[in-house]
């Protein structure tokens, strides 16, 4: 039996790292035992930068990633974390598993992995401390702490805002004290931060959905069988429907318990959001063909 | 590096943005002294180890002990060299995120530290085996952290 | 054999006097090349290892702590101590203690401060008719206040071995009370080990005096309130106030003092620097190490094994304090909360033991080895400036070492001595 080694940087229990599980199980089911996957969550065998680099070089099998780690690596991917590229949920999956998806899906392949597989995220929103955002007129001024990439920086000053880059781990304290008003996440982590409790407003303005991506190393695909290939391909399937269904049910009770904490939550007319982003897609999109897969996926239904 | 924290802490509540550059600059430069420092340290010898056999053996035995770990170094400076420079011949295209430098950048400390230390080696294994006098107990130099 | 190879290769370079560092990379290195794994992992754990914000922390705070001791804020906040409790019965010990307490809420380094403190005291209290042995066994136990109060860099090297997720702001504040607590049982000790000998008393200088004492050594102590605050309230992270710590250091003998010298600072200088890339050269060779003890499941095949031996988490903290403390005999504190860290600590955790507990209960422990020979530099530098041997020192240490064993004990079987006060914190 050969077991998969696969890394997670979120903790056991987490949808994605049950996900991974369950595709092992179906891996195995497939091939009559020969494959077992074993997942190293949190964070064991590195952070995502870390373990992607082990991945290329094959020393760990599969890796379950957010696109978001790729940075500039794979271009087509970057797309997907174009602010407000997604309008819903739906939209998100209509997307991803259509053509749009697997052409995103083989984009990996340059980079020595064999992407096999999206996962959901959830949608990003704005939280803070102060009262609901309802247009970006609300944000005028508001320091939020956002992921430390230069894009995000210029999404928030699109809206008005201004954007500090700060560690994740020092947020909960910076709005405690004021330094900033607030911060974004998906549901489970603004619960699991603890950060509902010092920012109670959270505002549906879903800026960001970026997928997760199951991958593995090219080393280790290319030296399976077509008939093993295609095992993994199916389990891989498989496990997609599996998280779907975890992480909705992950988004149900996080949103539950942050709202018995006192969270308000309110929903928000993305039109005027949207709108603001032209001058963001202006200076990071200036490849013909990124700007022709934008097109592509506002385009889709 | 201190004027690199200093300056984004001082951008942070006299000028009320952060710099997002000086938490990657900062840490690049730290790269280089630690690494640097390193293979000072081959040289000076001012990396902790235990002598716990030297309380047993006779004075004649150091040559040899400290001459066979100068081997060991040898070789996993010589793959600082080798495999620092497979990671950054791999990882030229990507790029450091904020930064904009090649992710390669991160990996130039490892090799030029790993040169200087198998340089350092050859040096003393070749004092050595003159009869030079290079070898000591452990550093005497008080080192807590 | 993949688990001989890397711990088998580690123990025998160590035994023949290989630089810990290079203990740790080769025995990476060789157990990768075994298991048939490209052999750029090492290289790429060795580099990301070190490649941390948080990590800057550790060279500024011994590099404040180095000023501190040069630049004259130790000798007056010692005048100041002394001012104010050297009236008690073998006064000075009392004021080497309260010393201590007070130079380790601005400095995290046990030998800087039995350095500082010890190099002013124990000469005084020689002087004066307290045996040699009292003096530096004080004076070096003393010195271990400084771990537990904040800063404390340790707490800095747990907290990234254990996975850079554990709270430093909560570290920082968990040893408080035991650090305190500390204190409070060295005083005892000294007090009734004072009485037995018939040491002196010094006379009361009068509260004028006092207050004399306490202006000039406020700007030291400020220190306290600057860097405790500001992480505490998230004005700043721990890396960023150990830099602040630096410049105010800098500020305070420079212009207030006045009390440096250009060489000194050099001296100061490359000696952070060479403690740094030292200890960090070690840190990054073991987040090699690290990462085949994660990939080869160690982890769980210890906890495996003390669940075997019980699933009482009080037995197996029992066990691994011994552990730790027969370790720490031989080796040195920072090497041994890297390589024992990620052994220990989810094995602790699988038995409900919370992180932050745990990280207090380690810096004790081998904050003790720093004090028990053959390796202990702490004490090495106090028996130093006392011209004492080891075995001098040993002899009289007993009763300091039985209050550290007690403070220990405490600390680990009441949790709340650590964890309450950071709770009170975060507000719940
Ligand atoms: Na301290
Ligand atoms: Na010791």
């Amino acid at each position: 039996q050969t077991v998969l080694r696969s890394s997670d940087t979120h903790p056991d229990g987490y949808p994605t790292v049950e996900a991974v599980k369950y595709f092992g199980e179906k891996l195995s089911e497939l091939t009559d035992g020969r494959y077992a996957v074993e997942v190293f969550h949190s964070a064991q065998l590195g952070e995502e930068k870390d373990t992607i680099e082990q991945t290329q070089f094959g020393v760990i099998d599969l890796n379950r990633i957010s696109i978001g780690a790729f940075g500039t690596q794979v271009p087509a991917a970057t797309v997907t974390q174009l602010p407000y590229i997604f309008r819903s949920a739906d939209h998100f999956h209509a997307v991803l598993d259509g053509p749009i998806g697997d052409e995103i899906l083989a984009a990996f392949d340059a980079v020595d992995l064999k992407a096999l597989a999206y996962y959901d995220g959830g949608a990003r929103s704005f939280y803070n401390s102060g009262k609901p955002i309802n247009s970006p007129a609300d944000l005028e001024g508001m320091k939020l702490r956002v992921m430390g990439s230069d894009i995000f920086v210029d999404m928030v000053a699109a809206l008005g805002g201004n954007a500090t880059p700060m560690p994740y781990g020092e947020v909960y304290s910076g709005i405690q004290t004021g330094v900033i008003d607030g911060a974004e996440n998906n549901y489970p982590s603004y619960d699991t931060a603890g950060h509902s409790e010092v920012a109670k407003y959270y505002s549906l303005d879903e800026h960001l959905m970026v997928p997760e991506v199951l991958v593995m190393s090219k080393m280790v695909w290319d030296g399976l069988s077509a008939e093993d290939q295609a095992a993994v391909m199916e389990a891989a399937k498989a496990s997609v429907g599996k998280q779907r269904e975890l992480w909705a049910a992950k988004e149900v009770e996080s949103k539950a318990i942050v709202e018995a904490g006192g969270a308000i939550i309110n929903e928000v007319d993305k039109a005027p959001f949207i709108a603001a982003m032209d001058s963001v897609y202006e200076k990071h999109v200036t490849d013909p063909a990124l700007q022709d897969l934008v097109a592509r996926i506002k385009a889709t239904e | 590096m201190t004027a690199v924290v200093a300056f984004q802490v001082y951008m942070r509540f006299v000028v009320n943005s952060s710099p997002a550059w000086t938490e990657g600059g900062a840490i690049m430069i730290m790269s280089w002294f630690i690494f640097l420092g390193a293979a000072v340290g081959v040289r000076e010898k001012f990396h902790m180890g235990f002598d716990v056999l030297l309380y047993v053996l006779p004075d004649s035995a150091l040559p040899w002990l400290r001459g066979i770990s100068d081997v060991f170094i040898f070789i996993f400076a010589a793959g600082m060299v080798v495999y620092g420079s497979e990671l950054a011949i791999r990882f030229w295209s990507t790029t450091i995120p904020v930064l904009g430098l090649p992710t390669s950048f991160t990996y130039f400390p490892i090799i030029v530290s790993g040169g200087l230390m198998c340089l350092f080696i050859i040096e003393r294994m070749a004092l050595r085996l003159s009869g030079e006098p290079v070898d000591t107990a452990s550093p005497n130099e008080i080192t807590e952290v | 054999m993949e688990y001989f190879i890397l711990f088998g290769v580690f123990l025998t370079l160590m035994i023949i006097g290989t630089p810990i560092a290079f203990c740790l990379g080769i025995s990476s290195f060789a157990t990768v090349a075994y298991l048939g794994l490209p052999p750029v992992v090492v290289f790429q754990r060795l580099n990301s290892g070190v490649s941390l914000f948080t990590l800057m922390a550790i060279p500024f705070f011994i590099f404040a702590g180095d000023l501190m001791m040069r630049g004259g804020i130790a000798s007056r906040i010692i005048a100041f101590a002394g001012s104010l409790i050297g009236h008690v019965r073998g006064g000075l010990g009392q004021v080497n203690i309260l010393a201590s307490t007070l130079f380790g809420g601005i400095s995290g380094s046990a030998v800087a401060e039995a350095a500082a403190v010890g190099g002013i005291m124990v000469p005084q209290m020689k002087a004066r008719g307290y045996g040699a042995d009292y003096a530096v066994n004080v004076t070096s136990m003393a010195a271990l206040i400084a771990l537990l109060l904040p800063p404390s860099h340790n707490m800095i090297i747990y907290s990234i071995s254990g996975g850079g997720r554990i709270s430093i702001a909560d570290l920082f504040t968990a040893g408080v009370i035991p650090g305190l607590l500390l204190a409070v049982a060295l005083m005892i000790t000294a007090y009734v080990v004072a009485r037995k000998r018939g040491y002196p008393t010094e006379p009361f200088p009068g509260f004028s005096k006092v207050g004399q004492y306490l202006v000039v050594a406020v700007p030291g102590l400020m220190l306290i309130a600057i860097i405790f605050g500001g992480v505490r309230s998230g004005i700043f992270t721990a890396t960023e106030s150990s830099c602040i710590a630096v410049l105010y250091a800098l500020l305070v003998t420079l212009l207030v003092y006045r009390s440096m010298s250009w060489s000194e600072f050099v001296h100061s200088t490359l000696g952070a620097v060479k403690t740094t890339a030292m200890v960090l050269f070690i840190i990054g060779s073991a987040a090699a190490f690290g990462w085949l003890m994660a990939y080869l499941k160690i982890a769980t095949i210890m906890i495996d094994f003390m669940g075997s031996i019980s699933d009482d988490p009080l037995v197996i903290l029992l066990l691994v304090n011994v552990l730790l403390l027969v370790l720490g005999t031989f080796m040195d504190m920072g090497p041994l909360i890297i390589i024992t860290t990620p052994i220990f600590l989810p094995v602790v955790s699988s038995f409900g033991v919370d992180p932050v507990h745990f990280g207090v209960i380690m810096v004790l422990n081998l904050g003790i080895g720093l004090n028990t020979p053959p390796l202990g530099p702490v004490q090495f530098v106090a028996a130093a400036v006392g011209k004492i041997s080891i075995w001098e020192a040993m002899r009289s240490i007993w009763p300091f070492y039985g209050a550290g064993i007690v403070v220990l004990g405490l600390v680990t079987y009441i949790p709340a001595l650590s964890l309450w006060l950071p709770a009170l914190f975060r507000g719940n």
